[in-house]
């Protein structure tokens, strides 16, 4: 197991941007009860900078396991994660949570700005960079009040502001509004791709939504049930800057959705089977 | 005069009592009409006022006792050692509570020795803390000391322990230090387990006081009772009573209304 820091080195395969983050036969092995399970299986994989990355797969699938490791909350078992060095002074990556990681005894305000404080940026800074995002996400005026004040949808705008907020090289979103209803997601959705506009970031986005993978992404990739695998990779070919509700209304959409609902269909049915099996055992 | 409609329930809410203040009045009644009843049971002979003697005569010792000082001079001593004690046992407390929740080496160094010293009566050192510390201040300090530093220990490290995992993610993944997690996470995350301790330990100073100052003291509330004792003053160790009574009973409101100063995410629900 390695985790190295590279700078420029790293060469693409097809396209022109660089490789940002480089995966080679990563595997990750969990030891439980039941013995050994195995929730990533060897997968490699390349994201180029810039790229606003999905990755699709059945729950159990390991996908957040793979964002744990790129965060460093994990180590994988085996295998190689690279990842080309941030620009000075600036962290490599930030995640936002699937919810509830807001600190209830921090404001808004608090919870927005802890990536900069942890890093002791100077405060003229914090509070114009903080106010940017809390502004971009429509949280101004709640800066002093507490995350349980605030509605579910509310709160992983906090998360998302406190993740662009710390200006990391790499953004990290595991499942960040599966938590939401139609409505929310919809209009968070639209909020993160204008954000995203300013920046253009990469993003490694996890979701079980093909409609979201879609909407948001550059390139797809679908994971295989348990283990976890790449099962394929579609690069999704809609222009930029997007409006999710036009977007939605062209054909090209509805077939790509039902494409690659065809790929995972297989998959999510073959979890249900084992997930039966093991019941049954 | 007309009347609107809306107004009527306003009316109503004004002439009636509410059933929250309805309870509040009868808790308040129920301590007033149990020393009455007290007071007429001495008069009338069916209580013995050798051992209870009547609230009236109590409250008349109570003035005396204020007048000359002396009571006044005893609650003093006691506060202070009060003081002291809660400084010298309940800062170590928090800090290792804490430190022993955030690191498991440490936990499983030192818990096996909080476990097997936790049951022993703290009065049961007593003897021992006199040996070692005399039959100054310091002793009476170290009784609750010790008292104190147990629930503050066991309840900070519970507190770390029961702080959702994810924090800890979100600070390693914001690139938190130790000292950071310390500060942004662990300390305000095991605040309000560490309040309960903090209460816990104010009753067990309490106790813990009383019963040192009864021996080898020559100030003090406990010193006071025991003294009653010995020169049969029976309303005197009445009076002792209900100063400690007193003195917890402002603790526990005080500390009631630190938690809510302190804990404001979780004041307005």
């Amino acid at each position: 197991m390695e985790t190295t820091l590279t700078t420029p080195d790293l060469h693409t395969t097809s396209g022109d941007q660089p490789v940002k983050i480089r995966l080679r036969n990563l595997t990750k092995q969990f030891t439980t009860g039941g013995g050994p399970v195995t929730a990533l299986d060897d997968v490699s994989l390349d994201i180029p900078s810039g790229c606003f990355f999905m990755i699709v797969g059945p729950s159990g699938c390991g996908k957040t396991t793979l964002l744990r490791i790129l965060a460093g909350l994990d180590t994988p078992t085996s295998g190689s994660v690279e990842v080309s060095e941030p620009a000075a002074g600036r962290p490599g990556n930030s995640m936002v949570f699937q919810g509830g990681s807001l600190f209830p005894w921090m404001t808004v305000f608090e919870n927005a700005a802890y990536g900069l404080r942890m890093r002791k940026r100077p405060k003229a800074e914090i509070n114009e960079v903080v106010g940017h995002y809390l502004s971009r996400t429509g949280l101004s005026k709640f800066s002093h009040a507490y995350p349980h004040q605030l509605s579910g949808g509310m709160q992983q705008r906090v998360s998302i502001a406190r993740a662009f907020s710390n200006d990391p090289d790499i953004l990290l979103m595991d499942e960040p509004f599966s938590a939401l209803d139609e409505q929310n997601k919809l209009l968070l959705q639209e909020e993160l791709l204008r954000i995203w506009e300013e920046t253009r970031k990469t993003v490694l986005f996890i979701t079980h939504s093909v409609d979201e993978a879609v909407t948001l992404g550059d390139r797809i990739m679908i994971m295989t049930a348990q283990p976890g695998r790449t099962k394929q990779i579609v690069d999704v070919p809609f222009a930029r800057p997007r409006e999710v509700l036009e977007l939605r209304a062209l054909p090209a959409y509805g077939e790509l959705v039902y494409s690659i609902w065809g790929q995972l269909r297989e998959e999510v049915q073959r979890a249900r089977t084992q997930d039966e099996g093991s019941v049954k055992s | 005069m007309s009347v609107l409609p809306g107004s009527h329930p306003k009316i109503l809410r004004k002439s009636g009592i509410s059933a929250n203040n309805r309870d509040r009045l009868i808790s308040i009644a129920s301590p007033i009409m149990l020393l009455l009843l007290w007071e007429i049971l001495v008069r009338i002979g069916i209580l013995d006022a050798r051992f209870f003697p009547a609230p009236s005569k109590v409250f008349e010792t109570l003035l005396v006792l204020i007048k000359d000082g002396s009571l006044w001079a005893n609650t003093w001593a006691s506060l202070q050692r009060l003081f002291w004690g809660f400084l010298l046992g309940g800062l170590p407390a928090l800090i290792l509570g804490i430190a022993m929740g955030l690191n498991h080496t440490l936990r499983a160094l030192i818990d096996p020795l909080v476990a097997t010293t936790y049951p022993i009566p703290k009065s049961a050192i007593f003897p021992l803390i006199l040996l070692i510390f005399g039959l100054d201040e310091a002793s009476k300090v170290v009784m609750v000391a010790i008292g104190v530093f147990y629930p503050v220990l066991v309840n900070s490290m519970t507190g770390v322990l029961e702080i959702n995992s994810i924090y800890l993610d979100v600070g390693r993944n914001f690139g938190a230090n130790r000292w950071q997690v310390f500060r942004t996470i662990a300390f305000p995350g095991a605040v309000p387990h560490i309040m309960s301790g903090v209460k816990l330990g104010v009753g067990m100073g309490l106790i813990l006081i009383a019963i040192a100052e009864m021996i080898g003291a020559k100030s003090g509330l406990g010193f006071m009772i025991w003294n009653a004792w010995e020169i049969l003053s029976v309303e005197t160790m009445y009076v002792g009573l209900i100063v400690i009574a007193l003195l917890g009973f402002l603790f526990s409101m005080t500390l009631t209304e630190v938690e809510r100063e302190i804990i404001p995410w979780k004041k307005t629900r």
